[in-house]
């Protein structure tokens, strides 16, 4: 019943556009909240400096023992600005598994069901709003650092790809997060799964470090489950733009985008079962 | 005769710690094996990278089964038996020292230790297999091993201490706290020969990453009494210096004159 929200406003309004307008709104709103935080993003800023100095430490120490300029098809520079987007993505995520466990485990779901709006639509939009400014604020520090020490991004044609990559990795992120969340409704607490989804997309995603220098069978794994397409996806875009690897990792986001979004919905009814049938 | 006093009170309240996190079974085991499996595949990085190259500033993947050991085993350590001292800010800010400040016991220690952190267990354990894994059985490494965590215990909790003690002076602190941990722990996770010059230096002071890391895991590998002074003694003065800003900062303090129920 509660997920008649969304369908049933679409349908009355008779205009799918103008029912997309509200979550435009609550996008918007959320933005503008998190200009209202400048702590908040000082704080990412600074986690994002750290983690970017520690990284080119690592990997100006690993290059030089190599004594090699390219390690599997990468340069320095390349793989530092690979790691600043991953990076980024990761430290730009709301906590969404957790909000959402949290409406479910305070009951705000009941209250957020009722309203004139689905659920997961609302906290997509919630989730948008919070990340865009922490991309943009994250990116632009990162991206100086790396700049600073290394020289500029080695491809721009990789800029604009990046944007249509991202978007997507967007998703899928919110797609499996809000899964987590949802597994509220049949445990306690999510913080453990939380938390092993965190460090899968560091592997497996190739966060800390690029898929390409994996052994081959963990590479062909790790490009056969979702996480990679989060986080290694648009940042292998981002520093090789060649358009052959762009549309196949693309194809492959929109595969991930579609069987994940279904099974989220799925998921979602599930849960909406179980909470009628503890009364809410 | 007085320190035993406080040994007994101590023991009392993470006993109390202890039972109230297991009342919960589920979240209990669900909190600690989780932190576990998530620290493991963290550590799966290294694996991969040391399968990729060699080595790493001269460290390999026994080294750093032995880093991960000790900063798992002291960070796990320090925020279960003192959870509190993730919380101090946030105490501090919104009036809520007025429960401890009223009974008679020493407010900070009473404070610190009155929260368990149940995910430091899993962090804990993590750490023991960890040093399991390097595989330095003998009775000196595994001496070693304990003296360097214990420490690095105290460095842990004393820093974040001093730092969560910063909101007697800046009202909300927790923000530059939480970055501070963070800070500290991300460091202490990397081998320090990677950093040189002035890198170096903050991570010996003002963010003491290299004295809850690799200053103990080397100390681990082989008996220097370099670094024995190194772990001790930067211990005691961390500690001996978050005791005398916490109490500093309690002049400062300003009740909240709020009704607290402590449960």
């Amino acid at each position: 019943m509660p997920s008649m929200g969304a369908s049933s406003t679409i349908g009355l309004s008779g205009s799918r556009l103008k029912a997309l307008d509200k979550y435009f709104s609550i996008f918007k709103i959320q933005l503008i909240n998190a200009f209202a935080y400048p702590a908040d993003l000082f704080s990412r800023v600074f986690s994002m400096l750290i983690f970017m100095w520690v990284f080119l430490q690592l990997w100006t120490v690993t290059y030089a023992a190599m004594g090699q300029t390219q390690i599997d098809g990468l340069t320095l520079r390349d793989t530092l600005w690979y790691l600043m987007i991953a990076e980024m993505v990761l430290l730009s995520k709301p906590r969404l598994a957790r909000t959402i466990a949290e409406n479910v485990k305070d009951g705000t779901v009941a209250y957020l069901l009722n309203r004139p709006y689905h659920f997961l639509l609302y906290q997509l939009s919630v989730g948008l709003g919070d990340s865009l400014l922490r991309m943009v604020v994250n990116a632009a520090a990162g991206g100086a650092l790396i700049w600073l020490m290394l020289g500029p991004p080695p491809n721009w044609l990789g800029v604009p790809l990046v944007v249509i990559a991202l978007l997507f990795a967007w998703c899928i992120d919110f797609c499996l997060n809000a899964m987590i969340g949802l597994l509220a409704f049949l445990t306690e607490d999510v913080s453990a799964f939380e938390w092993i989804y965190s460090k899968l997309v560091l592997i497996l995603g190739g966060v800390l470090i690029p898929l390409d220098f994996f052994p081959d069978w963990l590479r062909d794994f790790a490009l056969s489950l979702p996480f990679a397409y989060t986080t290694y996806a648009p940042a292998r875009i981002f520093i090789d733009p060649a358009w052959s690897d762009f549309s196949g990792l693309l194809l492959r986001q929109v595969a991930w985008l579609v069987a994940l979004s279904i099974l989220l919905g799925l998921f979602f009814q599930l849960g909406v079962r179980r909470l009628n049938v503890n009364g809410g | 005769m007085k320190m035993f006093r406080e040994l007994r009170f101590l023991t009392a309240l993470w006993k109390a710690n202890l039972l109230s996190a297991m009342e919960y079974r589920i979240p209990f085991l669900t909190q600690v094996l989780g932190m576990m499996l998530n620290n493991a595949v963290y550590f799966v990085f290294w694996v991969i990278f040391f399968d990729r190259f060699d080595n790493v500033g001269g460290w390999g993947l026994r080294d750093m089964f032995i880093l991960f050991g000790i900063v798992a085993t002291s960070f796990g350590l320090g925020i279960f038996l003192f959870g509190n001292a993730t919380s101090l800010a946030d105490h501090i800010a919104t009036g809520r020292l007025d429960y401890y400040l009223s009974l008679p016991r020493p407010v900070l220690l009473h404070q610190l230790a009155s929260r368990s952190v149940t995910s430091g267990l899993g962090d804990f354990f993590y750490g023991l297999v960890s040093f399991a894994f390097a595989g330095q059985y003998g009775p000196q490494s595994i001496a070693r091993f304990l003296l360097g965590a214990i420490f690095g215990a105290m460095i842990f909790v004393s820093f974040l201490t001093l730092v969560q003690s910063l909101a007697f002076w800046i009202g909300n602190a927790s923000m530059i706290a939480s970055q501070a941990t963070n800070a500290i722990i991300t460091f202490a996770l990397y081998p320090i020969t990677l950093f040189d010059g002035s890198a170096k230096l903050i991570l010996f002071t003002l963010i003491p990453a290299a004295l809850v890391g690799s200053v103990p895991a080397e100390f681990v590998r082989a008996f220097t009494w370099t670094q024995l002074f190194q772990i001790v003694g930067a211990g005691l003065v961390i500690c001996t210096l978050s005791i005398f800003v916490f109490y500093r900062g309690l002049r400062r303090y300003e009740s909240g004159s709020a009704i607290q129920v402590q449960v």
